[in-house]
């Protein structure tokens, strides 16, 4: 649906002050005399005798008041000759007048300075929103004629309109498209699809007349295609205009491409470090089983080492892709609805292991009563982990490890607990940084410093926070919340079951992008 | 549903037989393919109760064999479980495509022989 186009020629603005003053002046002028009249008509009914000089003295004064209201009018109306006369002259009509000067001591005076100010700056910010194209062309012929669509081709800039039944109207030549069989032109741009240009779209045509929004990284063929090209996309969106929405696409190969073969190397490393992982922990696993009666009490000691330190390493490995995948925006978590316990569930024997051959006590209180959460099963099976990690390798041989979780208004708090070491206030503020050790990694205790900072990445996908309370010598305590499913519900259901609500909430300033990875 | 027949489309030969090994210990009937041809072959020519079914593999990958077996008109494996078993860390596209066609998407390096025999436990008693 396009709007009609008025036909006629528009009024100009400058017709405006010298009508109205007009207008004004006839309006207060005739007024007085009306009442002159009056007054006049009222002596000559009640038969008021009245001499020649007198009367003359009455016309005079009748006449001189007309004078006098007429010009406190024309003072009192200035202001508004003066703000129409501005805006006759940003508006490009061609005019007798000058401008107002803005050093005129009159507007200092009377304040109207700012006015004419804000009028000038916003001709200056936005010179074609004040000129009207009927007008401008009307005034000022252009020298000769520009052909816009073909030099728009000229650009690396792609440019796509839309009319308002969401069909390409325009394309200039770096814009990624293609026609189909029936003739009809198609974007090639591969969006996430619950962040798509087309769920935009369907939800401005109810809510706005005018919008705006920005896509990052999209691409308009798959990975490994030749000529794939990767674009930030400014789209805007005018409700009745011909082309009611313009997309924008700035062509950001460079930039991105070299990140995205690092990521495609990321995707192969997993699968070549991920496979003898699996050789290993699968034979361990079945070895067990079937060794339980042949080993001795101390080789059962050496095998369950041999376990907890592939399952570690396993841990460390997925550490280090999902840090990759956090660093380049690729990190997404699927959120399920999930009792914390079964999450918990799925790695208590690994952590079990883990603690009994590193002689830890774990004391584990996960209530099955507490409410359900929305998480990644895996990936919160990791935070705890490496929280459970942390707490083995920072306390002593013999001391207790205390995970408990409680309810705590819409969230969950989990909390992992050592009697550890400890650690001072200015380390807890670098802990959650990548490659981050503390002083004590002065101490025999090893590690990558890339656990906490994930850690911390996925807790805030999932639209929660992290946080660790540590006293020298006394030991930790760190603690992450996850939303109560309930209250994240109707917005997950929405967004398809993603990440993306919850971590607008979040504050990890995180840009979100529809390449994401999660093994 | 009971489960007694399981074939494996794996060619990684420690994982295939790792796999081999406990399934059949567990009492389960197990062929075992290698390669993406002969695993589509596999499955269209007899009926197994579940697949265990990899992605990175030779000739064809485990993804088109999916497409083929139930992304037409017609489901060709209506009784029978997918179980997508792979290292390889897919696109996000890829990997919804193929969970839509699937009962289960499973990275191996986290599934243990005991993990996925109580998988293949769960899946069968739903």
């Amino acid at each position: 649906m396009a709007v009609e186009r008025k036909t006629e020629t528009p009024a100009l603005v400058g017709k405006f002050w010298p009508a109205y003053r007009d207008r004004a002046l006839l309006l207060v002028g005739g007024t007085q005399l009306f009442i002159y009249a009056i007054a006049i008509l009222a002596m000559f009914t009640f038969h008021v005798s009245i001499n020649p000089l007198e009367w003359l003295a009455i016309i005079a004064v009748g006449i001189a008041s007309i004078i006098v209201i007429c010009v406190v009018v024309l003072g009192v109306l200035r202001p508004l000759g003066d703000l129409s006369r501005a805006l006759v002259h940003i508006s490009g009509e061609p005019t007798g007048l000058t401008a107002p000067n803005l050093n005129d001591d009159y507007y200092a005076k009377s304040h109207l300075r700012p006015l004419l100010q804000l009028i000038y700056e916003l001709a200056a910010s936005q010179p074609e929103s004040t000129e009207l194209p009927a007008k401008a062309n009307a005034s000022k012929p252009a020298k000769h004629a520009l052909d816009v669509p073909s030099l728009l081709n000229n650009t690396s800039t792609g440019i796509i309109m839309l009319n308002s039944d969401h069909e390409v109207i325009y394309t200039n030549q770096s814009a990624p498209v293609h026609t189909d069989q029936h003739g009809t032109t198609k974007i090639d741009l591969l969006f996430d699809a619950s962040d798509s240009i087309d769920t935009w779209l369907a939800e401005r045509g109810d809510h706005d007349i005018r919008a705006e929004h920005v896509w990052r990284r999209i691409a308009d063929k798959l990975p490994g295609e030749e000529g794939r090209r990767l674009f930030d996309i400014y789209v805007s969106y005018q409700k009745g205009s011909e082309a009611e929405t313009i997309l924008t696409l700035f062509d950001q190969t460079e930039q991105y491409g070299p990140e995205d073969e690092d990521l495609d190397f990321i995707a192969f490393a997993a699968h070549e470090l991920r496979g003898p992982i699996t050789v290993i922990r699968g034979y361990l696993d079945t070895l067990n089983d079937e060794l339980q009666q042949a080993l001795s009490g101390d080789q059962k000691e050496l095998f369950s080492r041999l376990i907890v330190s592939a399952n570690r390493l396993s841990g460390y490995i997925n550490n280090i892709l999902n840090a990759s995948r956090y660093d380049r925006r690729h990190l997404k978590v699927h959120l399920n609805e999930l009792p914390v316990s079964d999450i918990y569930e799925s790695i208590s024997d690994d952590m079990l292991l883990r603690a009994q051959s590193q002689q830890r006590v774990l004391n584990v209180n996960i209530p099955t009563s507490l409410p359900t959460v929305a998480a990644d099963s895996d990936s919160i099976g990791e935070v705890i982990s490496n929280l459970i990690d942390n707490a083995i390798k920072y306390s002593n041989p013999g001391g207790t490890i205390e995970v408990s979780a409680i309810l705590a208004g819409d969230f969950v708090e989990v909390s992992v607990r050592d009697h550890g070491i400890g650690m001072p206030s200015n380390v807890v503020a670098n802990l959650f940084h990548k490659f981050y050790r503390s002083h004590r990694s002065r101490e025999a205790v090893a590690g990558s410093g890339i656990g906490l900072y994930i850690t911390k990445a996925i807790v805030e996908s999932h639209g929660g926070t992290i946080s660790v309370q540590s006293v020298e010598g006394e030991g930790s305590t760190f603690t992450f919340t996850l939303p109560v499913y309930a209250s994240v519900a109707a917005k997950l259901k929405a967004a398809g079951g993603d990440n993306d609500m919850l971590i607008e909430r979040s504050s990890s300033g995180w840009i979100k992008n529809h390449g994401a990875f999660r093994g | 549903m009971a489960i007694h027949t399981i074939l494996i489309i794996e060619d990684d030969r420690f994982i295939g037989e790792m796999y081999v090994r406990s399934l059949r210990r567990a009492g389960y009937e197990v062929d075992w393919m290698v390669d993406g041809n002969d695993g589509l072959a596999a499955a269209r020519g007899k009926h197994y109760d579940v697949i265990l079914l990899d992605i990175m593999l030779p000739e064809r990958r485990g993804s088109e064999i999916l497409q083929n077996l139930r992304g037409g008109a017609e489901d060709l494996i209506p009784n029978t479980k997918v179980i997508i078993l792979t290292n390889f860390d897919q696109d996000e596209q890829s990997r919804v495509a193929m969970e839509h066609n699937a009962d289960a998407y499973l990275i191996k390096a986290e599934i243990t022989p005991k993990k996925l025999l109580a998988i293949i436990e769960k899946i069968g008693s739903r």
